[in-house]
């Protein structure tokens, strides 16, 4: 049981960490963190503001996510999620392809 | 401590990722999964590293790293994860 809930714990934080890892690389965030810290000469503490920000952000987005799971009947869930998912899908090839 | 400049990098940054796709898929995964937590410290670790590498590499990173290859690997990782959902049968197949 303990084994069981930790591995499913490590599957979601590696899937969530893989899939959000590759889709920022490159992207608006990551260029705005450089083009400030290379302005400003002090990158640490632009990295520290980006950071927190970027936990907040993630915090809220959880947060959102739980607060909608515990109101949408499974089912509902899955169909909002997907498309939710598929919309992901479909900004990635936007950047990919401008 | 420079508070204007940590201002700045914050409220840029969290303006940024408001709405963006990292947390749509902050939202749908934490909706989705059966452990949050595990979705928020995955997601905040990938967006930390993500954000460190721009800060370390500067405006080479696009040269050093095929960012469209990396993209367009997460794009079939989220329509692979939405078609999961849809379909959960196949996967017993």
């Amino acid at each position: 049981m303990n084994t069981e809930k930790s591995w499913t714990f490590w599957t979601v934080f590696s899937s969530t960490f893989l899939t959000i890892f590759l889709a920022e690389m490159g992207d608006k965030t990551q260029l705005a963190t450089l083009l400030i810290s290379a302005e400003s000469q002090s990158p640490w503490i632009v990295f520290a503001g980006a950071a927190t920000a970027l936990i907040s952000t993630s915090l809220l987005g959880v947060l959102i996510g739980y607060w909608l799971a515990r109101r949408l009947s499974p089912k509902t869930l899955d169909l909002f999620v997907a498309l939710l998912l598929l919309f992901i899908t479909g900004l990635l090839i936007n950047d990919i392809i401008s | 401590m420079d508070w204007q400049l940590f201002g700045l990098s914050f409220v840029t940054v969290f303006l940024a990722e408001i709405g963006d796709k990292s947390q749509i898929a902050a939202i749908a995964l934490g909706g989705s999964s059966n452990s949050p937590r595990a979705v928020f410290f995955g997601s905040i670790t990938a967006l930390i590293l993500a954000s460190f590498l721009g800060v370390i590499a500067g405006g080479s990173i696009a040269q050093i790293l095929p960012t469209k290859v990396l993209k367009a690997i997460a794009a079939i990782g989220f329509a692979l994860m939405a078609l999961r959902l849809l379909w959960p049968d196949l996967e017993e197949n």
